[in-house]
């Protein structure tokens, strides 16, 4: 089953890097019949894995070392998120690009980006993380860079830069430990025996610094920003859906699957871990203050949001993790939805800056209306689903006797009110020129998507309390695999 | 009826859920306005006590409770905004941003309700931000400058409450085993930050009640507010911050300190808005001073009743708050009314707001004397007693100082009488006379005949008496109000100092982008010395010693 | 019937080595039209190549003695696991290279071309040359089939007859004859010494004695000489870079690896008792040191053919990292003898990658009529397989996973670590973060936005399409990783596993 999951996106990727430029008609139904044909399977397994029916297969790479895909409860959750969001991103693309040249490199390098993030979810072995990890690297520079001009060659490079020193580390932090202990399977609560202190807290800050740089921890975050240059759906891939969350995705995998809290807590990582987390929520809102363009300000916004993410899986409470993982579907929701809406004001209204915003209420009252859900879920006000996370969040921090964190989360909301409720004041309360003449939202698909996500991130955080919301879902996994 | 319950509550809040979806699509959202509040009104009325409404999937657990508290609010909220929407629904007939008013209208209504039905903390707190957010849209409606400056200090002020307010919501929660207010409540007196907690719980409830140092945003929002609105804003949204205190604050009463701290707070409050209240030319600033002050006395007699335990605390200060909402919005509407009608309607308007202004100050028979008796019991006799009794005082001047710019307030052309302004307006002061003395009695513990008594009636006159020879004085004696405060006082100063922090952070931002251009500018490094032993490799003369070198290193290797 | 072809009394080997041979002669017989003669005769030796290795799979390492002569007066052939994969990865190169030069070197109606004549002999020859450098268990016909190759590998450079190829290829043919030389004299001072020229009898009697010493010290540098390696490359690049397309995709992905190969029989089969740690050190010095000076010469280069020619030389220096870090996989991992396997993967990954990034460059400079790097702006929409193809590649020699080249830097790097000499560990991650910087800044080249479009020549698919399938089998030897695993361990050499003492 977890090939099966695999290839929806791998065959589909692989077809359209033979399809002609001009088969645009066949590029669209391939891409929408791989993300439905994924979204299927994986409500296949939702229900199966929730009854605990364990799907797994095993290549040998080397005697002892397997590409293992494995579907557990954590991988569903990344996997559900990836799968809603790249078949509303392909359907966004599409429109977005419209008559674009390179449109089958486009679209094959972002099949094949989907299928690096569905392996790296069904990863059961550090190797075989490693190896779509690196996938996921390979696949998403060329979207980077695919506008061709020197500004997102620039960003190519600088993307590069980062995110191949980052895999050289990781590679050097994940062979040093399994040079020591063979090759790691991810097992519920680790199972790393017989190695020394030193050697462990060394490779756990290798392991952290290498998965760090796509989770944008503070210094090692300069490649997003810069990756702003790329066409809208490719930043709302690399920032809600993707990459950002592979990097996450993985220190929780780390944290949980590799390490095991009590032997974290042992060896004393949680804290400084934390801090890191913690110094990165803060110093990345504080620069989103200062950003006059809308993406680059959201792109900041990323970097302090990933980090609430870290932050509640290194605090290890059972809260603050189920705080955690909700939010790595919450942000994903939410995050997707102002790049949509960004996206779709440069695109229909060459708005770039921020002071360019003024009376888009009027204009493109349904894109205005998404993206203040989006803003006002990422301050964290109720029922949209940021408020969930950060609650579970403070609560999980209080009750592992952290209480800074609660003034962390404060603070950083005080900042997200600082950089979102301009913009949202912009739209709906200043008249804007008069040359935006309304009815401007068309196509109907460039602006569909960022209104559902809207609606999704509205209703995950109004229906939290469900099972299978992505809280319960996130208490599920808590539950059944790391409550100590 | 047990069916039914559950089912009205859902009512209450589904009703203005649902018109906000209607309101921007339709021609003409103002019309409404008056029916969103009218499910609620009949659940208060209607629906038996204690009846609970439980959904789990909602929002971490949402739960609804109507306990006489919530159904007294209920009641009281709900008319105004009953009676305010049909005054709405004229006032701002021809005006532009309709639409948008009505769904801010709406959406603040919803809070509202939320907050008075909540049972679990994350409810309250989830529509305490929804009614925060959403005033902004009224406070903000006339779109002119000085509305969006007030916009501008009520919102950081509403974010930084709302802020502060869930942080020691979570310090409260972690402790408490679930989100009902008993167990947050138990969980704040016994948890290690309970003087954390309690601060956040002031601080947050502190700037929607309008205590003095994070009052600066009520002087200037409410008057900037359209009259409907600003109405309902000193009615009944500011005692949402009452409601938080009364659920949340442990029942046992706060630490002692505390409960001097929050009753000197309170008491200084209510000075504080009936001195500055004083030196105000504007009707409707006159009147947010003492929405102020008001809601400044409530909480000191909050505080210092729950620490002495005296019964009946908070049904004391739920028959004030109602009586002190429908005097308020009357009279905010009374504003509306005079500016609209002629000089012949003039005279009984002005009487019939003297009434309610002098009830608020506790006229003897009115609800207001009911009520002030009420609040006096639960004072006490010791100093909180006697301030409150002297505040009163204050009241009734500062009530008098209103009705005289009132008067002298321009009108319309002798015959012209807006129906639509005086029928809602009216039904308000009846309400505002009628309704404390009806489920007065069973909240006080005392029959309607003890404000009757001789001992009621003297109690009730002698404040109003006193003021209204002070202001027989001043008229006699001709003297002008020396000092004129400029509205929202401190914020004044804030925004000075605020200005020249953000200028300073400005140029330490620029220094530091400059800094941090230099730095990039690192020289390549040149490898040109690499091309030149690259080439001297290929030539032979190199190329051949080499070899023989690599062979001799071998060698000398292997024979160590 | 299929078995008993297997069995261990049928010569493959000695197939591997006549068939070849005796296509080149056919191909001199038939002159002009030797091209129809190159797809049977290359798919032939592929499948002789195969057969082999799957003798070796199912009866393990034999030997064969030519002619019925045992030694000491007999030549034997060894096949066993390390010749058979190298038999298997040359037969799939040379096919690769078969089949895109087969419409390249056509004989024009006008005049006979030298190259349209002597490519395909050369070819075939270079090719027998190879598959006896793998097999031979005799050091003297190990010179002579190293003979054979450089011979032919240097008339392959020469044969567009251009001004700086030929000066290149002079420069060539001395350095690999001065190394052929300086092996032959290593080879005399054995045989004076032991009487004896058989790996199997030298290293029953080798002892490490001055003059076996002296015979393996001068060996080696003369086999580093042919190799290429650090202070001695100089002659490699601009060979590569002159020689036409298929010639040097050859020379770079299969040649340069026999005197490679050479050495490594030489210490692990021969004189694993001679060599000392400080040896293994220097062997990795030498290799750490063509890493990063390659990288980075191949960073300045603005010929793209230059630019593949010197990653050569610093993939050449994974190699010699192997010597110091054999007889180091500590107990944890289910597998032995990392560096070893590591290291022969690293050069099983490193033949198709290269070949197929050679063919991809030779195409685009075709299109674009250009060999420097500039004009190539914006190819990717030309010649989009050929650019995936030289992508593919690229990752396979950053050693990027999912390819082979990954999992040659896995094992490198788990034995390294495992015996703590994390300086090698180093070396080898900054070789794959030069190789990332000098690869995609050729990459980033194709997806440039050209500002007018470059006028381009056609290019056949079909030729793109072999580098990919290249490319692709040095991705698969990542994938499919077990089955070569195997292979590689069957008649491993003890020194293997315990290491160069």
């Amino acid at each position: 089953m977890p090939v099966l999951v695999l290839s929806t996106s791998l065959v589909p990727a692989i077809v359209i890097f033979f399809l002609a430029e001009a088969q645009q008609r066949t590029r669209t139904l391939v891409n929408i019949a791989g993300a439905l044909a994924k979204l299927a399977l994986v409500a296949v397994m939702l229900d199966g894995v929730a009854l605990g029916v364990a799907y797994e297969t095993r290549l040998g790479l080397l005697p002892g070392l397997d590409l293992l895909l494995r579907v557990d409860a954590l991988a569903l959750l990344f996997l559900t998120l990836s799968a809603f969001l790249w078949l509303l991103t392909t359907i966004y693309a599409i429109s977005y690009l419209g008559q674009g040249p390179h449109l089958s490199r486009f679209f094959g390098f972002f099949s094949l980006c989907v299928a690096a993030t569905t392996g790296i979810a069904l990863s059961g072995t550090l190797v075989t993380f490693f190896i779509f990890y690196e996938l996921l690297t390979l696949s998403t520079w060329p979207l980077v860079v695919h506008q061709g001009d020197a500004r997102s060659i620039a960003a190519g490079r600088r993307y590069l830069a980062y995110t191949l020193a980052g895999s050289a580390v990781l590679l050097l932090g994940i062979v040093w430990l399994e040079s020591r202990t063979g090759p790691v399977e991810f097992t519920v609560r680790g199972s790393l025996a017989g190695v020394d202190a030193p050697t462990l807290q060394a490779v756990f800050c290798l392991l952290v610094a290498g998965l760090g740089v796509k989770t944008a921890l503070v210094p090692l975050h300069g490649w997003l920003p810069a990756a702003m240059v790329a066409p809208a759906p490719v930043s709302a891939l690399l920032h809600a859906v993707a990459v950002v969350k592979a990097g996450a995705f993985g220190i929780v995998r780390i944290i949980y699957d590799v390490y095991g809290t009590t032997l974290l807590h042992e060896l004393s990582l949680g804290i400084p871990l934390a801090a890191v987390a913690a110094f990165t929520v803060i110093y990345g809102s504080a620069r989103a203050l200062q950003q006059d363009d809308i993406k680059r300000r959201l792109a900041f916004s990323t970097v302090s949001q990933v980090s609430y993410i870290v932050l509640g899986a290194s605090l290890f409470g059972p809260y603050s993790t189920i705080g955690g993982l909700a939010h790595l579907v919450h942000q994903g929701l939410m995050k997707i939805t102002l790049f949509f809406c960004a996206g779709a004001l440069a695109e229909r209204l060459h708005v770039h800056k921020v002071r360019e915003l003024d009376g888009i209420g009027r204009t493109m009252p349904w894109t205005a209306a998404a993206f203040t859900v989006g803003a006002l879920g990422m301050i964290g006000v109720p029922p949209i689903a940021g408020f969930v996370s950060k609650w579970y969040l403070g609560l999980g921090g209080v009750q592992a006797g952290h209480v800074w964190v609660v003034l962390v989360l404060a603070g950083s909301s005080l900042l997200n009110a600082g950089y979102f409720l301009p913009l949202i004041y912009r739209a709906w309360f200043v008249p804007g020129a008069m040359d935006r003449a309304p009815g401007r939202e068309r196509p109907f698909w460039l602006i569909a998507p960022a209104v559902i996500t809207a609606l999704a991130s509205l209703g995950v955080g109004a229906l939290a309390g469900l099972a299978m919301s992505p809280l319960g879902w996130a208490t599920l996994i808590v539950e059944r695999n790391y409550t100590p | 009826m047990s069916r039914t319950g559950p089912l009205l509550l859902w009512l209450t809040f589904a009703g203005p859920l649902a018109m906000i979806a209607v309101a921007p699509l339709s021609r003409r959202p103002l019309r409404l306005l008056p029916w969103a509040a009218v499910p609620g009104l009949a659940t208060a009325l209607l629906a038996p006590l204690d009846i609970a409404m439980e959904q789990p999937a909602v929002l971490l657990g949402l739960h609804l409770r109507l306990d006489r508290m919530a159904a007294v609010f209920l009641a009281f909220g709900s008319l105004l905004w009953v009676l305010a929407g049909a005054y709405a629904q004229s006032y701002l007939a021809g005006s532009g941003h309709a639409r948008s008013f009505a769904v801010f209208w709406l959406l603040t209504l919803a809070g509202l309700l939320g907050v008075v039905l909540a049972a679990d903390v994350v409810t309250l707190y989830a529509a305490f931000s929804l009614m925060s957010l959403a005033t902004f849209g009224l406070v903000i409606h006339d779109r002119t400058a000085s509305a969006r400056r007030a916009g501008l200090v009520y919102i950081v002020l509403a974010v930084l409450g709302e802020i502060t307010l869930v942080a020691a919501l979570m310090l409260a929660a972690s402790g408490a085993d679930s989100l009902l207010f008993a167990d947050v409540s138990a969980a704040v007196a016994r948890s290690p930050w309970s003087t954390a907690i309690l601060a956040g719980l002031l601080v947050g409830f502190g700037i929607k009640v309008g205590l003095v140092p994070l009052h600066v945003w009520l002087p200037l929002a409410h008057p900037e507010a359209p009259t409907p609105a600003s109405a309902v804003l000193s009615g009944v949204i500011v005692k949402a911050g009452i409601i938080g205190l009364m659920r949340l604050v442990p029942a046992d009463g706060m630490p002692d300190a505390w409960t001097e701290m929050v009753v000197v707070l309170g008491v200084v409050t209510a000075y504080y808005g009936v001195l500055v209240g004083l030196t105000q030319t504007d009707a409707k600033a006159i009147l947010a001073y003492s929405t102020l002050s008001q809601m400044g006395l409530l909480v000191a007699v909050l505080a210092s009743g729950l620490a002495a335990k005296a019964a009946g605390t908070l049904d004391a200060v739920t028959l004030y708050a109602s009586h002190h909402g429908l005097a308020k919005g009357a009279l905010f509407l009374a504003i509306g009314v005079v500016a609209a009608c002629g000089a012949r309607w003039r005279g009984p308007v002005l009487v019939v707001t003297a009434l309610a202004a002098l009830a608020i100050a506790g006229l003897p028979l009115s609800g207001g004397a009911f009520a002030k008796l009420a609040i006096k019991d639960v004072a006490g006799a010791g100093a909180t007693g006697t301030l409150v009794a002297v505040s009163a005082v204050g009241t009734a001047l500062l009530m008098l100082r209103f009705l005289q710019v009132l008067s002298r307030a321009p009108g319309k052309p002798a015959e012209t009488a807006n129906w639509g302004l005086l029928v809602p307006w009216a039904a308000a002061a009846a309400a505002a006379f009628a309704v404390p003395v009806l489920w007065g009695p069973d909240l006080a513990g005392k029959p309607a005949a003890a404000a009757m008594s001789v001992h009621g009636l003297w109690t009730a006159a002698w404040p109003i008496l006193f003021a209204l020879a002070a202001a027989v004085f001043v008229l006699w004696r001709r003297w002008r109000i020396p000092l004129a405060i400029p509205r929202g006082d401190l914020v004044v100063l804030g925004e000075t100092l605020l200005r020249r922090i953000g200028a300073g952070l400005g140029r330490l931002n620029a220094r530091l982008a400059r800094l941090f251009q230099r730095r990039r500018r690192w020289p390549a490094p040149s490898f040109d010395g690499l091309d030149t032993l690259e080439a001297a490799l290929r030539r032979w003369n190199l190329a051949g010693p080499a070899l023989v070198l690599v062979a001799a290193l071998i060698a000398i290797a292997l024979t160590i | 019937m299929l078995p008993d072809l297997l069995a261990v009394g049928v010569p493959w080997a000695v197939a591997s080595i006549v068939l070849p041979l005796a296509v080149a002669l056919a191909a001199i017989a038939l002159g002009p039209h030797a091209r129809h003669l190159v797809l049977p005769g290359a798919l032939l030796g592929a499948v002789i190549a195969l057969a082999a290795a799957a003798q070796v799979l199912a009866h393990g390492a034999w030997h064969h003695a030519v002619g019925g002569w045992l030694p000491p007066l007999g030549i034997r052939l060894r096949l066993d696991g390390l010749a058979a994969s190298f038999l298997v990865a040359t037969a799939v190169v040379a096919c690769g290279v078969a089949g895109f030069s087969r419409r390249l070197f056509e004989p024009s109606a006008r005049r006979e071309t030298r190259a349209g004549f002597a490519f395909w002999p050369l070819f075939f020859v270079m090719w027998a040359g190879l598959n006896a450098v793998f097999l031979g268990a005799d050091l003297f016909n190990l010179y002579v089939a190293l003979e054979l190759l450089t011979l032919t590998a240097v008339a392959m450079v020469a044969l567009d007859g251009k001004a700086e190829t030929l000066a290149a290829a002079i420069r060539y043919l001395l350095f690999a004859l001065l190394g052929s030389l300086a092996y032959l004299l290593g080879v005399a001072l054995l045989y004076a010494r032991y009487g004896a020229l058989d790996l199997g009898l030298l290293r029953a009697a080798a002892v490490p004695d001055a003059i076996t010493l002296a015979a393996g010290a001068i060996m080696t540098a003369g086999l580093m000489a042919k190799t290429a390696i650090f202070p001695l490359h100089g002659w490699l690049p601009p060979a590569h870079a002159g020689a036409p397309t298929p010639a040097s995709a050859m020379l770079s992905a299969l040649v340069v690896k026999a005197s490679f190969y050479l050495i490594a029989r030489l210490w692990f089969d021969v004189l694993p008792a001679a060599a000392t740690v400080e040896t293994s050190q220097l062997f990795g010095a030498l290799g750490a040191g063509a890493i990063v000076f390659g990288s980075l010469l191949a960073l300045r280069q603005e010929q793209l053919k230059l630019v593949i020619a010197y990653s050569t030389v610093a993939q050449l220096g994974y190699l010699f990292l192997m010597f110091p870090l054999t007889g180091s996989a500590a107990a944890p991992q289910p597998w032995a003898a990392a560096a070893w396997t590591g290291g022969m993967f690293h050069a099983l990954a490193h033949a198709p990658a290269k070949a197929a990034m050679f063919l991809a460059a030779g195409l685009m400079i075709k299109a674009c009529g250009d060999g420097r790097l500039a004009p190539l702006a914006g190819i990717g929409r030309d010649l989009p397989i050929a650019c995936f193809a030289f992508g593919l590649a690229a990752v396979s020699l950053m050693g990027l996973p999912p390819s082979g080249g990954f999992t040659a830097k896995y094992l490198l790097l788990t034995a390294a670590l495992a015996s703590g000499q994390w300086w090698w560990a180093l070396a080898i991650l900054a070789g794959g973060l030069l190789a990332a910087a000098y690869l995609f800044r050729v990459l980033n080249r194709f997806l440039i936005a050209p500002a007018e479009a470059a006028p381009r020549v056609a290019v056949a698919r079909r030729d793109q399409a072999i580098a990919l399938a290249l490319a692709g089998v040095s991705i698969l030897l990542g994938l499919a990783s077990l089955v070569p695993y195997q292979l590689l361990q069957i008649g491993r050499p003890a020194a293997a596993v315990g290491g160069l003492s």
